[in-house]
């Protein structure tokens, strides 16, 4: 059984975000509209589904490429645009995101807003420092990092835009999951977006995410990454912090010394992964 | 609660329904009598239920039936035209890749939807494609075999969707 009483369909933001603000603490927004049909708890009274929204394009613009809240996972995944994206990187984890019945529904948008800590979708656009365009009475631009600091609060605000930044030529990125069967929730993941200077590396973002606690960037790793040459002793560092300064925990998918040994792969095969790229 | 009035066409019909707003899919279909669409888990595991709205294939159990207003349906009602099966129906049979028959409505609308956008996928791209759909019966071995029989026939010209 369901609580709902009202299903609203508004056809601007600015519609939405009223109903929104009308509905208080009773209101939910639907993207896709998986999560919300799943779990959706009994106090909501009201869904404002966005789908008529104008937000199901996917541009690339000089500052990145423009990925509307509304376009299904399915649509990025099958958007050459997104292939183009450092080495496909995007697609490259998409594959590994539910099934395809799902990806079909499902929506950036509400990857995003859903805030499931083994988000696959937040760990890699974490890495790719991904900004994303929101609106409460006005449209503002933060990064994911702080949005998902203040997730809190995320379903009173409507997700509109994410935009991954242009990488210079000199970038590169890679993602590793950890599943029990395919298309399973993860028990850990993995991202990193390194910044080379032939084969040293100047700068990363280095995420683990389904910890379990959802996707956030490991500094330790990233300083000790920069200026180094990424060889075999770096990338043995790397592995060696990922053991050490990774908070890890117990849950239903794996325990905390599992995971260390998954974290510890993780980081090892994305960082090989880019090392053998910039070798080509 | 007010209720709603929406308008889909399913298997080509247009046809406005009374639902909850809070209604799934799955649920208004089988009330107005397309009972191939099977309710398995209700929760997006199991590929039972799976339809294809506006031409993707979607877990009607997920799909808010007020989300789907003014959509396009297919149902596996609305494959066959007349009496001659659409072609992953014909290879499903031929290959033998229906046990207890629960899971294949799922499993032929997932298979319409791959060979629509891909009409000659890899095994590996027929396992990912058919990945949300279980069959509790046995493995997916003639399944997978359907789905190639089915791209080759669908490669020969036939086509219904």
């Amino acid at each position: 059984m369901t609580s709902v009483q009202t299903y609203q369909r508004p056809s601007s933001i600015e519609e939405a975000w009223s109903l929104l603000n009308d509905g208080g603490k009773s209101a939910k927004l639907v993207g896709g509209g998986v999560d919300v049909a799943l779990f959706a708890p009994p106090e909501i009274l009201t869904l404002i589904d966005l789908a008529l929204l104008p937000t199901r394009s996917i541009e690339l613009r000089s500052d990145g490429l423009a990925i509307g809240a509304g376009v299904t996972l399915t649509d990025l995944l099958e958007s050459p645009l997104a292939a183009a994206y450092l080495d496909g990187v995007v697609v490259t984890m998409l594959r590994q995101v539910a099934a395809p019945l799902l990806r079909n529904a499902a929506t950036v948008g509400g990857a995003l807003a859903s805030t499931h800590p083994w988000s696959d979708v937040i760990t890699l656009f974490l890495a790719l420092d991904a900004q994303v365009t929101q609106y409460s009475g006005q449209l503002q631009t933060s990064s994911l990092e702080n949005l998902m600091e203040q997730r809190g609060t995320i379903d009173r605000t409507i997700i509109t835009e994410v935009l991954l930044p242009i990488p210079a030529d000199d970038v590169y990125a890679s993602f590793e999951k950890f599943v029990r069967t395919g298309f399973d929730i993860g028990m850990l993941n993995c991202a990193c977006r390194l910044t080379m200077n032939g084969d040293r590396c100047e700068s990363g973002r280095i995420v683990f995410g389904g910890t379990p606690d959802i996707g956030h960037r490991l500094e330790a790793i990233e300083r000790a990454l920069a200026g180094a040459r990424l060889d075999d002793a770096t990338i043995d560092s790397a592995a060696q912090l990922a053991r050490q300064a990774l908070a890890l925990r117990d849950d239903v998918r794996a325990s905390a010394e599992y995971r260390r040994v998954l974290a510890v792969a993780g980081i090892r095969r994305c960082l090989m992964r880019i090392a053998q790229r910039v070798g080509e | 609660m007010s209720r709603l009035t929406i308008t889909l066409t399913i298997n080509g019909r247009e046809k406005t329904f009374r639902i909850d707003p809070g209604e799934k899919l799955l649920g208004v279909l089988r009330r107005e009598g397309y009972m191939g669409v099977k309710k398995g888990c209700g929760s997006g595991d199991c590929g039972a239920c799976a339809i294809l709205f506006n031409g993707r294939a979607v877990n009607s159990c997920l799909v808010f039936a007020a989300k789907a207003d003014g959509g396009t349906l297919i149902t596996i009602e609305g494959l066959a035209r007349g009496e001659i099966l659409h072609p992953v129906q014909i290879a499903f049979l031929e290959e033998g890749a229906i046990q207890c028959g629960y899971c294949t409505p799922g499993m032929v609308i997932a298979t319409v939807d791959l060979l629509t956008k891909n009409p000659d996928p890899t095994e590996g791209e027929i396992r990912e494609a058919l990945a949300g759909n279980l069959c509790r019966c046995t493995g997916y071995v003639k399944q997978v075999r359907a789905v190639q029989r089915a791209a080759e026939l669908m490669k020969g010209g036939e086509t219904h969707v």
